[in-house]
């Protein structure tokens, strides 16, 4: 069974850490992961800088700048993570847009992932009847979990397709907005988060967008199966280094 | 499809409606019919077929009737034979035959394989009491099962009202060998006597909704042009994008649309723009070169067509507020313009760069009301400008219209804003069949960054494939300085702002910086439908350096008088080295007006 799907079936509500892979240096990617599995982490998310973040605020578009700037490249990120299944046994998902996968090869790009031991992939500008009608079957053959977004203006109908086309979880984004740009959940978001879990979908859900702190981590997994933090983080390690990562960690999950 | 209208009586009525440019216009020679035509036919246009229609007339009265009026077709409405239009055939050889069948609820189609090496064409008719001109429709899902291939006219009481059936119909199997829509009594005000504005709307529409399906070269049902196209677009963006998607062609098809848009075209924008013979410029290169004034608009420059076209199509959608990227500003200004027209919010992104070198451009947009926001990410130029109205596209999800200023992006925008620019070659159709004689010219030039103005001018002619199109882009210090925006040269297929194309980028799929001294042509991906254009070679794709754009701008000032945009100026410098016959007949579609480029112009040239 998919490493993800058998996190999914753990009795707790999930954290999951998003950091942009070769950044703050272009060689912290393992470090980063080893000791996030150590704090406590349930799921990590490494993302894959892209020149044209179209779904990122200011946070993540200039950790992704600066990473490719330290010369970070797919190839160069599946040399890092060669060795990582020796060390580390949580999921891991890859979160990137999907020119350079499609330069690098569809196909080729799932093969490396199955080799190396990634679990699933998060592609916000893969479109579902895209997928559907080109990728799925290459997805499948490589024993990779596809996730998908929605959000709160997305329809009933979508989310059913959505939730069937799904293996692993879903991505709820919080909110219309890119990543980064939310401080706390108003009522509107908990009447999403409550509409949503009212729909018993089959595939379980993760809230991603706004969560930066214990209280709206705690918000969002009130209705859901976990949360994913990501600007949150690179500020963070930003500021702080990546010495300390539990200092991060402890405070969310306190 | 093409166009017939029938039933034509009176001389000035069919006059007027030969200059709608039907593709075949039909007279009645059959004595009991109300529509029976005893006047001479005025000389028309030789882009329309004459077709004379006759019910079990003599061979004789057929072959003298074609004779006397000059007629391109007959139509054979009785029970006429095989052997009858076998000889017919053999007596008119170049005359095109048109068989009629009337269909109701069910039809025998073996009775035609007989016909098959003895007609052009069928056509098929309502079954009704008179043959011919009952006024309504047959059920069209009979011809599902048409065994033939032979091409076929469909008619029968078709009207404004059954456009939207059309359109359906035109899209499905059954519609293959559908050549031509015939129309007759549902545009009349008495028999023979056609409504002039009814038919112009209806020809107008006609085009709109049937014109995805037929043409190869434009954009399919999936919003695809061949392999590029489409929407890849984070899931924030898809009830946007897709409201606009289910939107559009209905909204555009609307009478009142139609109205408002070409109402504005005209008394606002300044159109139609001349098409100017430049006899000068013609002389010194030897041969025949129209310029298509897309500088005279308003604005300065094509973009104002497609702003005025999607400032319409946000208000039909309710937005309240309206978000456009720019580079040089241009399309900046004509998206300011048209939201203070309709007093509305206007939120242009800018790269911080671009403001920097664009001061006039910027303070246009602000004197119009706009707020300009610096794109501070990235490179901090149009790309960014551009990834920034999209972010703020997904955060303003609801209240928001984005107007793209290119045939870039995702799907429908493409299509869309080829449709609003496609003003330019129908005008150009109309204006060189007055100077020319013909709708067609050789070859079509114009420059290509995203490419509006490019797909305006092609959009006519993109089935056409006797009119050679020819795309020019910015090849800056040359193509392979390292400096350059020569995206066919330089790209590879790619995904940039939604749309899958032919892109600049690392090997690493990292989108890279292009460079033109042209700001508006400084984009480092093309629009699908050029891509497409590219890859089917369809369209020629010739390369320009700064320094030969400055010198065939210049020239341009000297020779005719008029000082293009430095984006024009590229498409000009295509004649310095490749040759075009003497009878060559070329439109060059000069995109916009030197004011805005006078900087640049006197730094070159230091003036």
């Amino acid at each position: 069974m998919n490493r993800i799907n058998k996190k999914l079936q753990e009795d707790k509500k999930l954290l999951s850490i998003y950091f942009t892979a070769g950044y703050p240096s272009l060689n912290d990617t393992v470090s980063i992961i080893e000791d996030l599995e150590k704090n406590g982490v349930d799921m990590i998310e490494i993302g894959l800088p892209f020149s044209d973040p179209l779904a990122d605020g200011p946070t993540i578009q200039k950790s992704s700048s600066q990473a490719l700037k330290n010369g970070m490249t797919t190839a160069k990120l599946f040399e890092q993570l060669k060795d990582i299944r020796k060390t580390v046994s949580i999921p891991l998902v890859i979160m990137g847009y999907f020119n350079p996968m499609l330069q690098y090869g569809v196909d080729a790009f799932c093969k490396k992932c199955q080799e190396i031991g990634i679990d699933g992939l998060i592609i916000p500008d893969l479109p579902v009847n895209e997928y559907k009608a080109h990728y799925k079957e290459t997805f499948e053959k490589y024993g990779l979990i596809n996730v998908f977004l929605i959000t709160p203006q997305t329809s009933n109908e979508r989310i059913a397709f959505i939730d069937n086309m799904s293996n692993g979880f879903i991505y709820m984004v919080s909110s219309a907005s890119v990543t980064g740009s939310q401080s706390g959940f108003g009522d509107e978001q908990t009447e999403y988060f409550k509409r949503i879990s009212d729909m018993n979908l089959n595939t379980p859900q993760i809230i991603g967008f706004g969560i930066n702190n214990a209280e709206t981590f705690k918000q969002a997994t009130t209705y859901t199966k976990g949360a994913i933090i990501g600007s949150a983080f690179i500020k963070y390690i930003t500021e702080n280094g990546i010495d300390n990562l539990g200092a991060f960690t402890s405070k969310i999950k306190s | 499809m093409k166009l017939k209208v029938c039933g034509m009586k009176f001389t000035e009525n069919i006059e007027a409606i030969a200059s709608l440019q039907p593709d075949y216009l039909g007279f009645i020679f059959y004595d009991k019919s109300a529509r029976f035509i005893s006047s001479e036919i005025p000389n028309l246009p030789k882009t329309i077929k004459k077709v004379g229609v006759f019910v079990n007339a003599s061979e004789e009265t057929v072959v003298t009737t074609v004779l006397e009026h000059n007629l391109q077709a007959v139509q054979l409405h009785g029970k006429e034979s095989v052997d009858y239009c076998k000889s017919i055939k053999k007596q008119l050889p170049d005359i095109e035959i048109i068989k009629v069948f009337s269909v109701k609820d069910e039809f025998n189609f073996d009775v035609l394989a007989p016909f098959e090496s003895v007609c052009d064409f069928f056509l098929f008719d309502t079954k009704g009491k008179l043959p011919g001109g009952n006024g309504y429709t047959f059920n069209w899902n009979i011809l599902e099962n048409y065994p033939s291939t032979k091409p076929y006219f469909l008619s029968g009481g078709l009207g404004i009202s059954e456009l939207e059936n059309i359109s359906e119909f035109s899209k499905s199997k059954a519609s293959k060998y559908c050549y031509a829509i015939d129309v007759n009594s549902k545009f009349e005000t008495q028999p023979g006597l056609k409504d002039f504005e009814l038919v112009k709307q209806f020809k107008q529409q006609f085009a709109v909704n049937t014109i995805q399906h037929t043409m190869s070269y434009n954009i399919n049902d999936k919003g695809y042009y061949g392999e590029f196209g489409g929407a890849y677009i984070p899931e924030m963006l898809y009830p946007n994008v897709e409201e606009l998607r289910q939107n559009y062609l209905k909204i555009m098809a609307e009478p009142s649309f139609q109205e408002e848009f070409n109402q504005l075209l005209k008394d606002y924008v300044g159109r139609p723009s001349p098409l100017y013979f430049a006899k000068r410029l013609s002389e010194k290169y030897n041969t025949k070169i129209y310029l298509k004034r897309e500088d005279l608009n308003h604005t300065g420059a094509h973009k104002i067509n497609n702003t005025v076209g999607q400032i319409l199509m946000a208000k039909r959608l309710g937005k309240k507020r309206i978000i456009a990227e720019t580079g040089a500003g241009q399309h900046g200004v004509a998206t300011a313009t048209v939201c203070a027209l309709m007093g509305l919010e206007c939120i242009v992104y800018m790269g911080e760069i671009d403001i920097a070198r664009q001061a006039p451009n910027v303070a246009r947009m602000k004197m119009l009301g706009a707020t300009v926001i610096p794109a501070l990410s990235g490179s901090r130029t149009l790309k960014d400008a551009t990834n920034e109205a999209i972010r703020d596209w997904i955060n303003n999800p609801v209240n928001t219209h984005y107007i793209i200023g290119s045939v870039v992006g995702p799907h429908p925008y493409p299509d869309m804003v080829a449709r609003f620019q496609s003003v330019v070659s129908q005008e150009i159709e109309w204006q060189l069949q007055e100077k020319e004689g013909r709708t067609k010219p050789d070859h079509v030039i114009a420059c290509v960054g995203g490419g509006s103005n490019a797909a305006g001018a092609f959009y006519q002619y993109l089935d056409e494939t006797d009119v050679n199109l020819i795309a020019v882009e910015a090849a800056g210090l040359g193509v392979n300085s390292g400096e350059s925006a020569a995206t066919s040269a330089l790209g590879k297929e790619g995904i940039i702002h939604g749309s899958k194309t032919l892109l600049m980028q690392t090997d690493d799929g990292q989108i890279t910086e292009p460079y033109s001294i042209s700001a508006g042509l400084d984009y480092p991906g093309v629009g699908p439908m050029h891509a497409n254009l590219f890859a089917t070679g369809r369209a020629e794709f010739i390369s320009i350096t700064d320094d030969e754009a400055m010198n065939a701008g210049m020239e341009l000032c000297k020779l005719e008088g008029i000082i293009p945009a430095i984006e024009s100026s590229h498409a000009l410098a295509v004649f310095k080295d490749r040759k075009f016959k003497p009878e060559d007949v070329i439109v060059l579609n000069l995109s916009g007006r030197g004011d805005k480029d006078l900087q640049n112009y006197i730094d070159y040239f230091k003036i």
